[in-house]
């Protein structure tokens, strides 16, 4: 099941999972700065949020401009946790409210706030909060067969109508700000080298364990009718498949897995806030995809552990060239490497074998 | 010849004082520094009361601080700067007098109130109609019966209609605080407030309404009723009226989306930016205005328009053959491509402009607002909505008599028929790239006038604009203004009750409620062609 | 086999019954008071000018079209006008393309696997695995649309000839209870043509078949009854030769 691209790459992530703390907690002279590990964890988390995306997109043709939503959500639920966890150690010292609420003058915690004081219950929020709401969106859009540019462009105004809701003070999320001044998760100090370790690590897993569900799903026969709908929806109704229910399954799996990706984000970067789900954001999701190769899922990951990395390169160095570089990437994906740079490489490396290559994937 | 009479008229109206007020001045003056402040108080209203225009410039004097006491109880005003001080009865010189020398004529808060009442009504003669609107405003708030003769006067010297009736207003709120006055007159007064219906005719009635005197609460109780009604009324019409302002941005913002989006199934994810060069297209021009002939600073957004269809529409042509010609088919490759263009336009008006808001000017017909009933109308927004439908009028000509417009109805249809009837579809694509590019750019030129002109800019209504072509319906410019139209009144009509925030989001839930009743949108071009 | 020539018998129990169905776009009426029954394992060529609504006859018995006004009814219980085409689909009705429709991306094989009849939900379809009796299946499948050589070469590389028998075999994987066949033989050769007359004359009898063709060498092949369809209404019906005898008929076809 797991061919020899995605072999490669979790070979890869598991060498990085063990020299990185090797490297930040074992060796003398710290060979991995602390800053870096937090940085690499943030890019698995990015990484698997781009498997989710390719999961809709490359596998059954739904180009979701609103992934980060799922994303931010996740982050949220996490951060709701770890905000309960500050407990009285915050600004107000107030020890049955966070600080912002204080600040609005809030004297009880809202109920949905309730039990997020409880890991188990945060954790589990983390993929039912997306996992519902992509549920009920996507059983409005797909039932009704809004596709194409439609669907894309109402999934932009769902990440966006987010985005202004969670912008409001009271909608209990710290508005502006979001939910920042974390303490620490499950007991453990966020401040320290070893947690900041421990969260990279379990990010590393995060992306293994998405990438190899994700291969499974794809590999399954329900994963070869996904390719039938995106290829010819039409005709994959007429075998008798209920295309909406597979489009919904996939959507709601995927929307899950960004959700596990945005709360492992969130310690590792310390906030979480609602322009997470700027529709601009989402948008970069889609050129990972784009430039790793949908329909890869390794090409995904790849990418956008590239482009991000790129962008704190560049936004460092030289920050009037990021959005040059980003737009141009755009373009230049889509008009010289429409199947991403791992889909080019292989159909170079098939056509060097002479076997020929493989059909380009439709959008 | 009319100031002439204005005068005239103006003399008239002091002589009912006649020469007893001339003496009265005097004495008034010279009764000013002493006293208790209630005393201060009421000299200082008997002042306001004569009319006279000396009193105004000695009251002013006294708001400003500048009335002082020589040392031998003469009444100067100083003049800050110089310290050259002049009688205050009739301007004569009292050289410059040491500081140690002058007592200060001191206010508090009840000689202040005064003085504001005071000074309104001097302004009441005050030769701009403006300043006497906004006397009489202030007449009318204040609902001093001691001010009747006053008003009496300065409406028997009125020209204005407009302040007259306010002048007439204020006097019927006065007469109604009058406990002298007689019956029929406050029953009048009432009908002339209930008239205006506004605040300040229900602040000036509320009290009538619990009055002892039955005949007039009732009166004043029905006014009320009716006021409420007015108001209630404008009320709905002014938010109709910023609905359709609303409403007139997103046309001008969405229509060029709709053309592209139509004809070629294309979404222009860098629409927003081409409406943000626009923008700064007129920033531009303004810029060369002021520097090189401020006398047509009136014409740049004349000028400005042609300029910026000219660049958004050149570059949309550039962009349309250089990447949308290669994605054809490829809608969402489109998509992401165009973004990426957004992006680099962004980043580069960011580097040539930098990333402040530009300050574009309104030319003076653009400045201002004018009242319709209790309504505010401001003329940037009435001409943008003018402008807005004037565009629209000239592209539905330009769709429906002209070759060109022929041609693209033929390929939003049925592109593949079209080309097979000999219309070259690349032409045409890059034409209706161009031209809803140069439509953007026109947006920009009106969007420049009511919002921050900013790399920004294009951001902000590009979701909007989005919701405005999906909810329409693409391919029908009719669809895409009654879309506008209804997008944006109903967000008005929302926000008093939901708030800005929470009305734009019901927007976009019922949008994406909306799309699953009808996936096409209000207006969908219906055809085989279009479902394959 | 043979059909009674002349006037419609009554049929005690049709498999697929359409009575009075109209249905117009914009104004122009693509079907107009169309009746048409279907009785069990019955075999009918459906002709037509181009334009006549054979196409849109199929979209209506497969739900993807719904009428504006009258009756479809399948097996005599089932109102199809309520159904959408994956409904439609499991119930047993299989329809070819008139252009052919296969999925390019995937095997030959995977096409065929995909639309055996099987369970299929999402959660079924994503835990089956292939079986014996699939597989052996599928090499049928392949065997009788002489595509084994290229089981494992992705569809979109088939020729169009190639692209037609595998949507052929794609339908009979489904194992409908009615085929709608839209012209079939475009793009064969016309050995392959004749094949196509047999293999579907093989089928009828336990499966009910509606062939929309224009070329009449394949309807004669198929010897069968004819309908004739003209702006979206029936124009004459039975044997080849007697409704191409008919004077109507024939305006229709050569006239103007
Ligand atoms: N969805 C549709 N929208 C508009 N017109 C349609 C649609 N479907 C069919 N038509 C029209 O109905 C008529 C019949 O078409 P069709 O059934 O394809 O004919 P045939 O298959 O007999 O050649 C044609 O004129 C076609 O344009
Ligand atoms: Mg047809």
């Amino acid at each position: 099941m797991i061919d020899r691209r995605m072999g490669i790459f979790l070979a890869g992530l598991f060498v990085l999972a063990v020299v990185v703390p090797v490297g930040n907690l074992a060796l003398a002279g710290q060979p991995v700065p602390t800053y870096l590990v937090a940085l690499i964890g943030k890019y698995l988390c990015y990484a698997l949020l781009a498997v989710a995306l390719d999961l809709v997109w490359g596998y059954c043709g739904i180009l979701s401009l609103g992934h980060g939503a799922f994303f931010a959500l996740g982050g949220y639920a996490m951060g709701m946790y770890l905000m309960r966890e500050i407990g009285d150690r915050g600004v107000y010292a107030n020890p049955s409210v966070p600080d912002f609420m204080v600040f609005i003058g809030w004297k009880e915690l809202p109920w949905y706030w309730w039990g997020f004081d409880h890991f188990a219950l945060a954790a589990a929020m983390v993929v039912i909060a997306p996992g519902l709401l992509a549920f009920v969106f996507g059983w409005f859009a797909f039932r009704s067969r809004v596709t194409g540019v439609y669907l894309s462009i109402i999934t932009q105004a769902m990440t966006y109508a987010l985005m202004l809701a969670f912008f409001r003070n009271d909608m209990g999320f710290g508005g502006n700000n979001g939910l920042t001044d974390f303490k620490d998760i499950l007991g453990f100090d966020l401040a320290q080298p070893a947690t900041k370790v421990g969260l990279m690590v379990l990010s590393a897993l995060a992306l293994a364990g998405g990438l190899v569900l994700a291969r499974w799903v794809t590999g399954s026969r329900l994963g070869k009718v996904l390719v039938c709908v995106r290829d010819a929806e039409s005709r994959t109704r007429f075998l008798g498949y209920r295309v909406e229910h597979y489009k919904l399954f996939i959507f709601t799996l995927s929307a899950m897995m960004a959700g596990v990706a945005g709360a492992l984000y969130v310690p590792q970067v310390g906030i979480i806030n609602p322009s997470e789900f700027s529709p601009a954001n989402s948008i970069e999701i889609v050129i990972w995809v784009a430039l790793g190769g949908r329909g890869t899922l390794v090409g995904a990951a790849l990418g956008a552990i590239v482009v991000a990395a790129a962008k704190t390169v560049l936004t460092g160095a030289l920050p009037e060239a990021w959005l040059y570089a980003l737009g141009a990437l755009f373009i230049l994906v889509t008009l010289v490497l429409p199947t991403g740079v791992v889909g080019a490489l292989e159909d170079t490396l098939s056509r060097l074998r002479g076997t020929p290559p493989r059909k380009e994937a439709k959008a | 010849m009319t100031s002439l009479l204005r005068a005239l008229a103006l003399l008239l109206a002091l002589g009912c004082a006649g020469a007893a007020a001339a003496q009265d001045f005097a004495g008034l003056i010279a009764a000013l520094p002493g006293g208790s402040y209630a005393d201060r108080a009421k000299v200082v209203k008997d002042l306001g009361l004569t009319g006279d225009p000396r009193a105004l410039v000695v009251l002013r004097a006294l708001e400003a601080d500048d009335l002082k006491v020589l040392a031998d109880g003469t009444p100067v005003i100083v003049n800050d700067k110089t310290g050259a001080a002049v009688a205050a009865v009739d301007g004569s010189d009292r050289g410059t007098p040491a500081a140690d020398s002058l007592d200060r004529v001191k206010v508090n808060n009840a000689v202040r109130r005064a003085l504001r009442s005071a000074i309104g009504m001097l302004t009441l003669r005050d030769p701009d109609p403006a300043r006497r609107l906004a006397a009489a405003r202030d007449a009318l708030k204040a609902a001093d019966p001691d001010q009747i003769e006053a008003l009496d006067a300065a409406l028997a010297a009125e020209t204005d209609a407009g302040v007259a009736a306010t002048l007439a207003e204020a006097r019927a709120a006065a007469v109604l605080k009058s406990p002298d006055a007689a019956g029929p007159d406050q029953l009048a007064a009432i009908a002339t407030l209930a008239a205006r219906g506004d605040d300040a005719a229900r602040a000036a009635l509320t009290p009538v309404a619990a009055s002892a005197k039955p005949d007039l609460a009732k009166a004043a109780q029905a006014a009320l009723a009716r006021i409420d009604e007015a108001q209630r009324f404008w009320g709905l019409a002014q938010n109709l009226w910023y609905g359709l302002s609303l409403g007139s941005v997103l046309m001008l913002a969405a229509v060029g989306l709709a053309i592209t989006f139509g004809v070629m199934g294309v979404i222009n994810m860098a629409h927003g930016e081409l409406v943000m060069l626009g923008a700064y297209t007129t920033f531009v021009v303004q810029q060369v205005i002021r520097a090189e002939a401020p006398g047509l600073f009136g014409w740049s957004l004349v000028i400005a328009a042609p300029l910026a269809f000219v660049v958004a529409g050149a570059v949309g042509v550039v962009i349309e053959r250089g990447i949308v010609r290669h994605l054809y088919g490829r809608p969402l490759e489109t998509l992401l491509a165009t973004w990426g263009v957004s992006l680099m336009l962004q980043q580069a008006v960011r580097s040539a402009f930098g990333p402040d808001n530009r300050d574009v000017g309104n030319p003076g017909w653009m400045s201002g607002a004018f009242h319709l009933g209790q309504m505010q109308i401001t003329w940037n927004r009435l001409w943008i909505l003018v402008f807005a439908f004037a565009v629209f009028a000239v592209l539905l000509m330009v769709l429906k008599r002209t070759p060109i417009g022929l041609q693209m109805r033929a390929v939003t249809q049925n592109r593949a028929m079209a080309a097979n009837m000999g219309i070259r579809t690349g032409r045409v694509d890059a034409l209706t790239f161009g031209l809803g590019s140069g439509i953007a750019g026109l947006a920009g030129v009106a969007l420049s006038q009511i919002d921050n002109v900013s790399p920004n800019l294009g951001q902000n209504y590009i979701v909007d604009s989005f919701m405005v072509v999906v909810f329409g319906g693409a391919g029908n410019i009719w669809g895409t203004m009654a879309g506008a139209f209804t997008l944006g009144i109903a967000n008005k009509f929302l926000e008093p009750f939901a708030g800005a925030v929470l009305g734009k989001i019901l927007i976009l839930v019922g949008i994406i409620l909306f799309i699953q009743k009808r996936p096409r949108g209000l207006f969908a071009v219906k055809g085989r062609a279009v479902e394959a | 086999m043979t059909q009674p020539i002349g006037g419609l018998p009554p049929v005690a129990q049709p498999q697929l019954y359409l009575d009075g169905v109209s249905r117009s776009f914009d104004g122009f009426k693509a079907i107009n008071n169309l009746s048409l029954v279907i009785e069990h394992g019955e075999l009918r060529a459906v002709i037509g000018p181009n334009g006549a609504g054979k196409t849109t006859m199929m979209d209506i018995i497969t739900g993807k079209t719904r009428p504006d006004t009258g009756q479809v009814l399948w097996e005599q219980t089932v109102d199809l006008t309520r159904l959408d085409e994956a409904a439609t689909a499991r119930l047993g009705i299989g329809r070819k393309f008139q252009k052919p429709t296969v999925f390019e991306s995937h095997t030959v094989q995977d096409n065929l696997t995909l639309a055996l009849k099987a369970d299929r939900s999402p959660w079924a379809t994503l835990f089956r695995r292939g079986s014996a009796p699939e597989r052996s299946r599928i090499d049928e499948l392949l065997a009788l649309t002489r595509l084994g050589d290229h089981r494992f070469r992705l569809a979109g590389a088939l020729s169009h000839g190639q692209k037609q028998w595998l949507e052929i075999g794609m339908l009979l994987a489904q194992e409908p209870r009615l085929l709608l066949v839209d012209e079939p033989a475009a793009g064969m050769t016309d050995a392959e043509t004749m094949l196509t007359a047999d293999l579907l004359k093989s089928i009828a009898g336990e499966r009910s078949v509606i062939v929309v063709e224009h070329d009449m060498e394949f309807v004669r092949a198929l010897g069968c009854k004819v309908t004739v369809l003209h702006q979206g209404a029936v124009l004459a019906e039975g044997r080849l030769d007697a409704v191409s005898a008919m004077p109507d008929v024939i305006e229709v076809y050569l006239g103007r």
